[in-house]
C-alpha cells in the first residue's frame, strides 16, 4: 500500500457515560470536508507487522478468534499458582483498552476472567480504573455490555476512597477500591500515549503511577518528579509490599497504529516491559518522528478523546503537541513545565507544546481533561451547537468561552483556522486508527519527508533510544 | 487568573440515598448531610444538600454518585472566584512557595490557570485546607487532580498540615505524597542505595536539574 487515499469513515460517535449523544449533534465529520485524504500509516512505515485484529477492516481481521487464542496460549504459558482456591481476583482494566481495542480488550479480559477462574477455581472480578474524563468518556460499561459479561463488574473513579502504601521514596495512595481482593491482574494496552511522561521507561509500569492512583499520586508524577524519573513514581508503587503481596501477573494487547499485533503474559512485569518496550519503539517510531516534519498545521478535533488524548491513525494528539522535542531520547532533559523547583526564581527548563501547532478546531471532543495552555496562546474555534456547550460548561476549561470563535459550521471553522494560520496544513484527530486524515498538502509533506525519517530512525533514533534502555 | 464558574449541582432529593459519597468528594465541601423532615420525598434517613454558592462546578459528585441523584445545570449568571496576588506581601508569598517547592509564577492549576503566587497569597489569607483553597481560588475544582500536591505541599509549609480533615471521613485529601526532591539530603547528596536501586532512572541529573543545574543541557538544546 502507497500514497494517499479517500477518507475512511472514522468510528461512530459514541453515546458518554453521561448520557450525552454526540452523534445526534454533531452535524459533519471532519473526515468529510473537501481536500481531505486518508494518509495510511502502512505508507509511512511499510514495515510493520500485520495486525491479528483491527478496529478497521481495511487494516486486519475485525474479529476477536485469533486474540481469544494467543491470549488462551498466553495464559497457560504463565504461572498462576500464587492465586489459591478460593481466593478473590481483581481484574483489573483502563478506559483505554476499550478506547483502543474494543472488542479485543473484552476478549482478552473474558479469556482470563474465564481460565484464572477455572483454573485457580477462584472469584476473578472486572475493576476499571478510571481517570479524568470518565463522566464525558463512551460508556462502556453498556456499549460493551460489561455486568451482563462478566458479573461483577465495577468502574472505580480517582477520586473514589484511598489506601496509602509505604513506598522505597515515600508514601503514595492507590484507589482503594481496586485492590480490595486477595490478588489483582494488570491488564494493559501498550502503545505511545503520554510517551512525554513516561518515555518508554518502565512502559508497562505506568498504572501503579497513574491510572490506579488517588489524586496525590497523580499530582505528585507530574508535580516533583522528572523529566526522566516520573516513572520512578510507577516503579517505586509496583515494588511496594502491598502490591507484590497481591500481584498476580501481567496481560499486555500489544498494537500498532493499525490495531492488535499480539497478546503477551507473564509474571516478571520487568521482563515483560522489556520486550513490549523494544516493540513499540520500532512500530510507533518512525511515525513519532515524522510528525516532527510538520511546520505549521491546524489540529481538528472530531473524536470521543479529550484533547491531548484524542487519537489520530493509532497515535495520540499528545504525540503531535510535543513532537518538536525527541522526548524518546533519554539525553534530552526537556522538562514538563509542570515539574517543579526548589528555586522559585528559576522555573526550570519547560516542554511548551510545539509551536508547528497554529490553530485548533473541537467540532467535537470530550472535556474533562486541562488544555487550557493551549487555548490562551491558540487561536480556537468551536462549532455552533451542543457540542459547543459542553466543553464551554466544561469544568477543566472555564476560559473557553471567553476565548473561542464560535464558527456556524466546521467548514467554515477551518477555513477560518487556515487562514488566520497562514496554513493549508490540516490534521484531523477523529479516532480512526491505520491512517491519518488530512488535507492533502500536508499528506503530500508527509509522504516526501517519511523515507528519510524512516532511514533515520532505523540507523540513527531507534539504535539509540534501544541502549539507552539497555533493550537490544 | 479567576475560574469562571458556569454550572452548579443539584442534589436530587428523592434519589439521594445519604451515603455520603458526594460530601466526601466535593473539593470545596459544598455538601453535607442533614435528617430528612417530614414531607422529604426520600425514604433514607439522611440526605445531601448543597451549598449553591460553593459549589464550583467540579462534577465529583455527580461521577461518585450510585443513584443518579445528582444533575448539572448552567447558571443563568456565570461567577468568577479567585486571588489577587498582588495585594499580598510578595516576600511572604516567595518564602512560602520556596518552602512548598513550587514556583512564584508557575501555573498550577490548569483548569482554572492559578498559579502558585496567588495560592499562596490564599493560604497566607488564612486558607488552612485544600478544600479552603479551592474556595478561595478556584483552583483544584476542574480536573481536581494535576495540582493536588503543590495545594497540599503549601498547606503544610504554612503549618497547617496537621488540621484535622475539613470533611470527617472524606477522601478530599490524604496527604502529601512523595517527591524526588525529598531524596535529597541537606548536603545536597542522594542515598547511593537509591541511586544503584533504580540505576536505569538518570535520578542524580534530573535531581540537579529540579534545582537549577542543568549542566551542559540548555533548553535551546529542545
Amino acid at each position: 500500500m502507497s500514497g494517499l487515499r479517500s477518507p475512511l469513515a472514522p468510528p461512530p460517535l459514541q453515546r458518554t457515560w453521561s448520557g450525552r449523544e454526540p452523534g445526534a449533534v454533531v452535524a459533519r465529520r471532519a473526515a468529510s470536508l473537501p481536500g481531505i485524504v486518508a494518509l495510511p500509516v502502512r505508507s509511512i512505515d511499510p514495515d510493520l507487522p500485520e495486525p491479528i485484529w483491527s478496529p478497521d477492516a481495511t487494516w486486519g481481521p475485525t474479529d476477536v478468534d485469533v486474540v481469544r487464542a494467543m491470549t488462551l496460549d498466553r495464559l497457560r504459558a504463565t504461572d498462576w499458582s500464587r492465586i489459591s482456591p478460593g481466593s478473590t481476583v481483581d481484574l483489573l482494566a483502563n478506559p483505554h483498552g476499550f478506547f483502543l481495542c474494543g472488542e479485543a480488550y473484552v476478549a482478552v479480559l473474558e479469556e482470563t476472567q474465564r481460565f484464572i477462574g477455572e483454573q485457580r477455581q477462584c472469584t476473578v472480578r472486572l475493576r476499571i480504573a478510571e481517570s479524568m474524563g470518565h463522566i464525558e468518556n463512551p460508556d462502556w460499561m453498556t456499549l460493551f455490555d460489561l455486568p451482563q459479561r462478566f458479573g461483577d463488574a465495577r468502574e472505580c473513579p480517582q477520586m473514589g476512597r484511598g489506601v496509602k502504601v509505604e513506598t522505597r521514596v515515600g508514601p503514595f495512595w492507590l484507589t482503594r477500591d481496586l485492590f480490595t481482593a486477595d490478588h489483582f491482574v494488570h491488564t494493559h494496552v501498550a502503545e505511545m500515549r503520554e510517551g512525554y511522561l513516561h518515555r518508554m521507561v518502565d512502559r508497562l509500569h505506568k498504572p501503579f503511577g497513574m491510572g490506579y492512583t488517588r489524586l496525590e499520586t497523580r499530582s505528585a508524577y507530574h508535580f516533583g518528579w522528572g523529566p526522566r524519573t516520573g516513572q520512578l513514581v510507577a516503579r517505586a508503587v509496583f515494588e511496594s509490599d502491598f502490591v507484590q503481596q497481591r500481584y498476580a501477573g501481567t496481560i499486555v494487547l500489544d498494537t500498532t497504529p493499525e490495531g492488535v499485533i499480539g497478546v503477551e503474559a507473564g509474571g516478571d512485569l520487568d521482563e515483560l516491559n522489556g520486550r513490549i518496550t523494544a516493540g513499540v519503539l520500532r512500530h510507533y517510531g518512525t511515525f513519532m518522528r515524522l510528525l516532527a516534519e510538520i511546520e505549521d498545521v491546524v489540529a481538528v478535533f472530531d473524536g470521543p478523546g479529550c484533547h491531548m488524548y484524542s487519537y489520530g491513525g493509532g497515535v495520540a494528539f499528545d504525540c503531535l503537541m510535543y513532537a518538536q522535542v525527541d522526548f524518546l531520547d533519554l539525553d534530552n532533559l526537556a522538562l514538563l513545565k509542570g515539574f517543579a523547583s526548589r528555586l522559585p526564581e528559576t522555573p526550570g527548563l519547560t516542554m511548551e507544546f510545539n509551536p508547528a501547532i497554529k490553530a485548533q478546531v473541537m467540532n467535537y471532543m470530550a472535556g474533562g481533561v486541562p488544555y487550557t495552555m493551549m487555548t490562551r496562546r491558540l487561536p480556537t474555534y468551536l462549532v455552533q451547537g451542543p457540542a459547543a456547550e459542553w466543553l464551554i460548561n466544561d469544568p477543566c476549561s472555564p476560559w473557553l468561552g471567553e476565548r473561542a470563535h464560535i464558527a456556524p459550521d466546521l467548514e467554515r471553522a477551518v477555513v477560518e483556522a487556515c487562514e488566520r494560520s497562514g496554513t493549508a496544513n490540516v490534521a484531523i484527530f477523529d479516532a480512526t486508527p491505520g491512517a491519518l486524515h488530512v488535507s492533502e498538502p500536508l499528506g503530500r509533506l508527509l509522504l516526501d519527508r517519511a523515507p528519510a525519517v524512516r532511514e533515520h530512525v532505523r540507523t540513527v533514533s531507534l539504535p539509540k533510544w534501544l541502549a539507552q534502555r539497555r533493550l537490544q | 487568573m479567576t475560574k469562571i464558574v458556569r454550572m452548579v449541582a443539584e442534589v436530587v432529593s428523592d434519589r439521594c440515598t445519604g451515603c455520603a459519597l458526594c460530601v466526601y468528594v466535593c473539593p470545596t465541601a459544598a455538601l453535607e448531610l442533614r435528617d430528612r423532615v417530614p414531607g422529604d420525598a426520600g425514604r433514607s434517613r439522611r440526605v445531601a444538600v448543597l451549598s449553591p454558592a460553593e459549589c464550583y462546578n467540579a462534577q465529583n459528585c455527580l461521577e461518585i454518585c450510585p443513584d443518579d441523584a445528582i444533575v448539572m445545570h448552567p447558571l443563568e449568571t456565570p461567577f468568577r472566584v479567585g486571588v489577587d496576588a498582588s495585594t499580598a506581601d510578595k516576600d511572604a508569598v516567595r518564602e512560602l512557595c520556596r518552602a512548598a517547592g513550587i514556583g512564584v509564577k508557575q501555573l498550577i492549576c490548569m483548569c482554572a490557570e492559578t498559579t502558585g503566587e496567588e495560592l499562596a497569597a490564599a493560604v497566607l489569607a488564612g486558607a488552612d485546607s485544600p478544600e479552603a483553597v479551592s474556595l478561595a481560588t478556584g483552583a483544584r475544582t476542574g480536573c481536581t487532580e494535576l495540582c493536588h500536591q503543590p495545594i497540599v505541599a503549601l498547606v503544610a509549609a504554612a503549618g497547617f498540615g496537621d488540621r484535622p480533615p475539613r470533611v470527617p471521613r472524606g477522601f478530599q485529601s490524604y496527604g502529601l505524597a512523595a517527591r524526588a526532591t525529598d531524596l535529597v539530603s541537606d548536603d545536597g547528596t542522594v542515598d547511593e542505595a537509591l541511586l544503584e536501586q533504580y540505576a536505569h532512572y538518570p535520578l542524580a541529573s534530573d535531581l540537579r536539574a529540579l534545582q537549577g543545574d542543568f549542566g551542559e543541557w540548555r533548553p535551546e538544546d529542545e
